[in-house]
């Protein structure tokens, strides 16, 4: 495997300009979609087939009272433990070489488990193709030695491709930095590959708590409880079982009316 | 921000269903096997109710997927902590499983008698298995309440015990099988299960908490209790002890309880969707 | 610009007067630089945008009020004693003495000296320096001479203190005294900032006063000149700046010079009389302007026909043919035919219904876009019938960038060469091509024209590169750069320049009509390789390191790839830079002169905008300010509206002035318009009681004719919108997502309601003021899948005024009412 690839999103660079978004639907030609009414500047609301990359418009007041307005571009977290991976029951997600999550078009056969299983939102329908649809992290770039089109994009820099283990030094002296300035908040998001689904490989810097930013505090992997529901499951059968059993082995009649 | 799988009706029914055919064979398989030579109508009830259910349910789940001439890629991987790709794998399995069966039953060899009993014995965990794992399947996923509910799979179980006891016993009802002490039994089986299951419910309500706000409050509600708890297992257990003289009630209480399985799926599927 | 965006990077202040962040996005990578660097970033905006989200300091200004807070940054500088005193007495023309009858708007109750009530306009006979006996201007080093600049600047904005301040922008006084501190204590030889403006400053009645202001301000901060300091004018996109530079304006030729008026410049030597300054870089202007003549007309520019002078277009008077002016003359029946070229006048330009409705009066109109814009469909504009226009309109499909060589010059006077990557489709042609083709055709038909008038337009070659049909781009920018035309020899006989050779800088153009030049500042972009071959520096790509923090090896920068212009202020009077920090050029007297027994050169990071040989301490060696007459800054610098800047209230506006009698810009362009096509409301209207002010979102480009279009772009705003605080939401009953009526004298839009927190009502000398924000990329044309593509016309709310120096409209600051729904 090869050495494992990331980005790196610096929330606090981010000028909410949606050059990301635009470059990811031109790059990935991801077609027209008829935005709703949301009272923002947010469009769309969320990831869908069409969307892969979001910028998020997040309004909220300053302990002073001045007004705030955190930006964030939102994307596939290519998590190193993927619920959406493991879930998927063709094979059709797949992780990379570069170990970025990625959806074999040509394979996937609709059943949208990994729509449930991604803890982020992320995996997204496509009524048209029948398949699940999500942040390729540009694979025909990496592939060809380009970084993906949301980080060419970028004009700040809030958006970082690079090798995983350089973007988290990085990010780290970042976090750093911005605490000294006074961003007392600033912390990682899925940087850690010992934290929550072994480390995201596209991994944040945030300025306030994830819940903030729509993103859950401890995403958690889906998968995790297949053994403890199955053994409930399991005893749940057994007193069934039992039950019927006793009821079939019981010689005298089952009920009164027979 | 999570995503809904669009799990809607076809999949409440594919859940509905499975969960009848498992649970009718292994009503049938136990029957079968542990009980007399009178029970032989429940058993092959059973079995041949199973056989058409578990085709309809293979059929709703090809038809639900967004490509289903791509079903058997389905069959290309094999994950066995995967509860979709497991149960993919079972259900065609299990549909084996319930096709020789019911071809057995109808025969009068005894020879092939043992040999369905002896199938039936192994069936039995696949039908178990069709009945639970799409509560586990849906445990596992990431969205709120699903994914809190450790006894999905259990309930489920249980329900597919209770709709399938019931559905036989309502078959054998209308089929005009209840001549034999058999029927008699399913229906203390199904009394069982239903027990079981509202025992499990309150397990589950129990162990979510807050967490099972979704059916307990809100849109939802009216259906879940009124639909699933009352009229699908407290009404039929009632009118089971009430009215166990009164020949008619049966099968009204057994509609109940299939009515209630429904609304079980449904409002665990549909009100984290809707 | 003066500066470099790359340079915003070693500022200790920034402040946006912009939307950089929106608008500017790719630059605005440098404010997050600095800001990374420690810097302060402050954000003047009536609005709280994504440009505000990054800042410091959010300050919400009333739009139309920038002179007044500019001046009272200047006061607080001066009363403070915040500002570069060693700078201000030596490289402006503060301690220079003015004409004793001289008074400014504070002791002219907001008129200068001068005004003639009858005319409209000043008289500016008082508006001068005074002389000593050698006709040089008389200072005052002490600055204390109360006819000095100084003190009388002092005087002026003494009236534009904080409570002042407060009343007029609707800043409370404790937020301008923070931001004041903030900005003007960062100054000094240690420290720097600058200021960006964009429309914001430009699109008022007073516009031009606005930025001078701006410029004024940053004087007596000393960070004019200096790393980290300068006049950030953003540009638009992409290609003002090169439009401005060839001059595709009605009052200027290539390069800065006037275009010339009929009565005032009946012959080259009037003309090279009348605008050949005395003093400064620009007594080199008759080379230039001879270059230019050449580059023309080639050979048939000699010197026997004043290098054919006589047939460039004269302007008859200064107060005509600006876009304002056309769309007026056009409504009236002036003008009879109208080419378009990559412009959607229908929606882009102020009082655009105006502007359709004259255009629907065309005989004929040739429209060259990459989209069927609203212009191109004329006649489709809504309230009309189709029926009754007339007009013939030709659309010619245009080439975007991708699809043709050429050069885009940014804001940073950047020129940047960029290859075609794909061949345009079908009938798709460049603009180039296009003019080309079109001028040769019109010389086919005037082929044989003894008029004397038709010579200049017969001699003029229109022929680039071989292909006869396609021009080669490389060729028009080497005829922009200039070249010899003929051999051109040193006095030892040596050639240094074979006929036809590019010239390498715009110090070897000649007024003898041995050079040619396009748009002399250009010179130096194409250049004689040592092979013998062109070299095209526009394709430079060296990006900057290091070593060369400025990237001087990428792209080009008029001129003469100066990246900081007037950079000799970075160093003091003796030539040294004024701090370690802040260093940039400064003279180095060890280094080889321009001749073997001289030494001393003014050396450094940046390409000195300067005599490279001048020492500091010979005669003009301590005056930056080379392009001026006078070689200093000017803080006084008359304009057609006044040597400083004064406030007025916007034409349309909701107080009267609290600075003066004097309500509106005493010189302000109105256009009178008939069939009531340019109402204006007046002061304190009841029936149009709410400011309003038109901007632009990062998601769409001008007009919407590059983003309307295109699904990715256009789908990233539901549809047509109004930002309203809910304040003014509550006062209507509306609710975020309701329909509501835009009102002005001129016209009404439907539009979406976004009530928001980011717009929040001033309190205007004690009175609660509403404004409301409207973007203005909708037209009726976009895509049919997406209904929100299409929208109504913003600027059919704004009114044909302008601002008496360059005619720009007052598309920031008008009034108008909101009524809930469509009415």
């Amino acid at each position: 495997m090869a050495r494992t690839l990331a980005m790196f999103t610096d929330t606090s660079l981010c000028i909410g300009c949606r050059a990301c978004q635009v470059a990811c639907k031109q790059w990935n030609e991801l077609g027209l979609e008829v935005p709703d009414w949301t009272g923002t500047y947010q469009n769309h609301t969320h990831f869908t087939d069409k969307t892969f990359r979001l910028v998020r418009f997040i309004e909220e007041p300053k302990p002073t009272g001045d007004l705030a307005w955190l930006l964030m571009s939102d994307v596939c977290k290519h998590c190193a433990e993927a619920g959406c991976l493991d879930a998927c029951p063709t094979g059709a997600i797949y992780r990379t070489e570069y170990g970025t999550v990625n959806i074999n078009q040509d394979v996937c056969n609709g059943c949208r488990y990994c729509v449930s299983s991604c803890p982020f939102g992320v995996v997204s329908f496509n009524e048209t193709t029948g398949t699940a649809k999500k942040c390729t992290f540009c694979n025909d770039r990496i592939h060809n030695g380009l970084g993906p089109a949301c980080a060419k994009a970028c004009p700040t820099d809030s958006i970082q491709f690079g090798f995983r283990d350089d973007l988290v030094t990085k990010a780290q002296k970042r976090v750093e930095t911005l605490k000294a300035m006074g961003f007392k908040d600033a912390q990682l998001y899925g940087a850690d590959s010992k934290g929550f689904l072994g480390g995201l490989n596209a991994f944040f810097l945030l300025l306030s708590k994830p819940s903030t930013y729509s993103l859950p505090e401890q995403p958690k992997l889906p998968q995790r409880n297949v053994v403890v529901d199955s053994l409930l499951s399991v005893g749940s059968a057994i007193v069934i079982g039992l039950g019927a059993l006793l009821a079939f082995r019981d010689r005298e009649q089952g009920d009164g009316n027979a | 921000m999570l995503k809904t799988p669009d799990w809607e009706l076809m999949i409440v029914w594919y859940f509905f269903l499975g969960g009848i055919a498992g649970g009718a064979y292994f009503t049938a398989a136990i029957a079968d096997n542990f009980g007399t030579v009178r029970d032989r109508a429940v058993a092959r009830t059973g079995y041949l109710l199973s056989l058409p259910l578990v085709g309809m349910c293979g059929m709703l789940l090809i038809a639900d997927l967004g490509v289903p001439r791509r079903f058997l890629n389905m069959l290309a991987a094999f994950k066995f902590w995967d509860p979709m790709s497991i149960g993919a794998w079972m259900v065609g399995v299990f549909g084996l499983f319930t096709f020789v069966s019911s071809v057995l039953s109808f025969t009068s060899s005894e020879k092939m008698a043992a040999l369905r009993r002896k199938i039936g014995l192994v069936g039995l965990l696949f039908g178990f298995f069709l009945a639970s794992y799409t509560g586990v399947l849906i445990s596992n996923s990431a969205m709120p309440f699903w994914s809190d509910a450790r006894l999905m799979g259990a309930l489920f179980l249980a329900s597919g015990a209770s709709t399938g006891m019931a559905a036989v016993s309502l078959l054998m009802f209308v089929t005009g099988a209840t001549a034999g002490e058999g029927w008699g039994k399913v229906k203390k089986a199904d009394r069982f299960s239903m027990i079981f299951e509202l025992l499990v419910l309150a397990a589950f309500l129990f162990m979510l908490g807050s967490a099972a706000k979704p059916i307990t409050t809100g849109h939802f509600a009216p259906l879940f209790w009124g639909g699933l708890v009352a009229m699908g297992l407290v009404i039929p257990l009632v009118l089971d002890l009430v009215g166990h003289r009164v020949r008619a009630l049966a099968p009204i209480a057994a509609v109940l309880v299939l009515v209630g399985g429904f609304i079980l799926r449904y409002v665990v599927l549909m009100s984290i969707q809707a | 610009m003066t500066t470099n965006l790359i340079d915003l990077q070693h500022s200790d202040v920034i402040m946006a007067t912009s939307n950089m962040a929106e608008n500017h996005p790719v630059g605005f990578q440098w404010v997050m630089k600095a800001k990374e660097r420690g810097a302060k970033f402050i954000h003047v905006d009536p609005r709280f945008t994504r440009t505000s989200a990054a800042a410091d300091i959010h300050v919400p200004i009333r739009s139309g009020t920038n002179i007044a807070f500019f001046g009272g940054l200047i006061n607080y500088a001066i009363q403070h004693n915040l500002y570069f005193r060693d700078y201000v007495v030596h490289y402006t023309n503060a301690s220079f003495l003015i004409d004793p009858e001289f008074k400014t708007a504070t002791d002219g109750n907001g008129l200068f000296t001068g005004f003639d009530a009858a005319k409209g306009a000043y008289d500016r006979t008082s508006w001068k320096y005074q002389l000593d006996g050698e006709g040089n201007p008389k200072r005052d080093l002490t600055l204390r001479d109360p006819h000095s600049v100084f003190q009388l600047m002092r005087r002026h904005y003494s009236r534009y203190t904080l409570q002042m301040v407060e009343r007029v922008c609707g800043i409370p006084q404790a937020k301008f005294e923070e931001v004041a501190k903030l900005y003007c204590s960062n100054s000094g030889r240690e420290k720097t900032g600058t200021i960006t403006y964009a429309l914001n400053l430009t699109q008022h009645t007073n516009g031009v006063e606005n930025i001078r202001a701006l410029c004024m301000l940053q004087l007596l901060l000393g960070n004019i000149g200096r790393p980290g300091g300068g006049v950030t004018a953003l540009r638009g996109h992409a290609n003002v700046q090169g439009a401005t530079d060839l001059e595709l304006l009605y009052h200027e030729l290539p390069g800065y010079m006037a275009q010339p008026l009929r009565d005032a410049h009946p012959d080259l030597t009037a003309y090279m009389e009348k605008e050949t300054p005395k003093g400064g870089f620009w007594v080199n202007k008759p080379k230039f302007f001879v270059s230019l003549l050449k580059a023309f007309y080639g050979d048939a520019a000699t010197k026997d026909n004043e290098y054919g002078y006589q047939w460039l277009p004269k302007r008859a008077k200064a107060d005509a043919y600006s876009h304002q002016h056309i769309f007026v003359d056009m409504y009236n029946g002036a003008i009879k035919g109208f080419l378009a070229l990559g412009q959607n006048p229908a929606v882009g330009g102020p009082n655009a219904k105006l502007a359709r409705s004259a255009m629907q009066r065309l005989d004929w109109l040739v429209v060259k876009d990459i989209f069927l814009t609203e212009t191109a469909e004329i006649w489709k504009a809504p309230g009309v019938d189709p029926k009754t226009v007339k007009t013939e309109v030709f659309f010619m499909p245009a080439a975007p960038a991708a699809e043709k060589d050429g050069s885009l010059t940014n804001t940073m006077r950047l020129i940047q060469w960029h290859e075609r990557a794909v061949t345009p489709p079908g009938d798709v042609t460049s603009d180039a091509e296009f003019v080309c083709t079109l001028a040769r055709r019109l010389q086919a038909l005037y082929a044989g024209s003894k008029k004397e008038r038709d010579r200049g337009f017969l001699a003029a070659s229109f022929k680039y590169g071989d292909n006869p049909k396609e021009p080669e781009m490389v060729e028009v920018l080497k005829e922009i750069n200039g070249y010899a035309t003929e051999d051109i020899t040193d006095k030892d006989g040596k050639v240094v320049y074979k006929k036809g050779q590019p010239l390498n800088t715009f110090a070897h153009m000649t007024d003898d009509g041995k050079t040619a030049g396009g748009c002399w500042i250009y010179t130096g972009v194409t250049v004689e390789g040592p092979d013998g071959k062109l070299v095209n520096k526009a394709n430079a790509r060296k990006p900057a390191d290091d070593k060369d923090y400025l990237g001087h090896g990428w792209g080009f920068a008029w001129p003469a790839n100066r990246r900081i212009l007037y950079n000799r202020a970075a160093a003091d009077l003796a030539g040294k830079p004024w701090s370690e920090k802040k260093k940039l050029i400064w003279w180095d007297a060890e280094a080889p002169g321009n001749e073997p027994s001289k030494k001393g050169k003014w050396v450094g990071l940046d390409v000195p905008d300067f005599n490279p040989f001048l020492a500091p301490d010979a005669k003009n060696g301590d005056k930056p300010f080379i392009m001026r007459t006078d070689l200093v800054g000017g803080f006084f610098g008359p304009l057609n509206d006044g040597p400083f800047p004064e406030h007025y209230e916007p034409i349309e506006s909701p107080v009267r002035n609290l600075l003066s009698k004097q309500q509106n810009n005493p010189v302000a362009k109105i256009w009178k318009v008939p069939d009531q096509q340019n109402e204006l409301a007046p002061t304190g209207s009841a029936e149009y009681p709410y400011v309003i002010t038109t901007y632009r979102l990062t998601e769409h480009h001008l007009s919407g004719v590059m983003s309307r279009y295109l699904p990715m772009l256009a789908e990233l705003h539901h549809s047509h919108f109004t930002e309203i605080s809910h304040e003014l939401a509550d006062e209507l009953a509306l609710k975020n997502g309701d329909m509501v009526t835009v009102a002005t004298p001129r016209g009404k839009i439907h539009v979406r309601a976004m009530v928001t927190n980011r717009l929040k009502p001033f309190v205007i000398d004690g009175k609660k003021v509403h404004q409301i924000g409207v973007p203005w990329h909708w037209g009726y044309n976009g895509i049919a899948e997406l209904p929100g593509s299409r929208g109504d016309i913003t600027n059919d709310l704004s009114a044909t005024v302008g601002d008496p120096n360059v005619y720009i409209q007052e598309t920031k600051a008008f009034m108008c009412n909101v009524k809930k729904g469509v009415v």
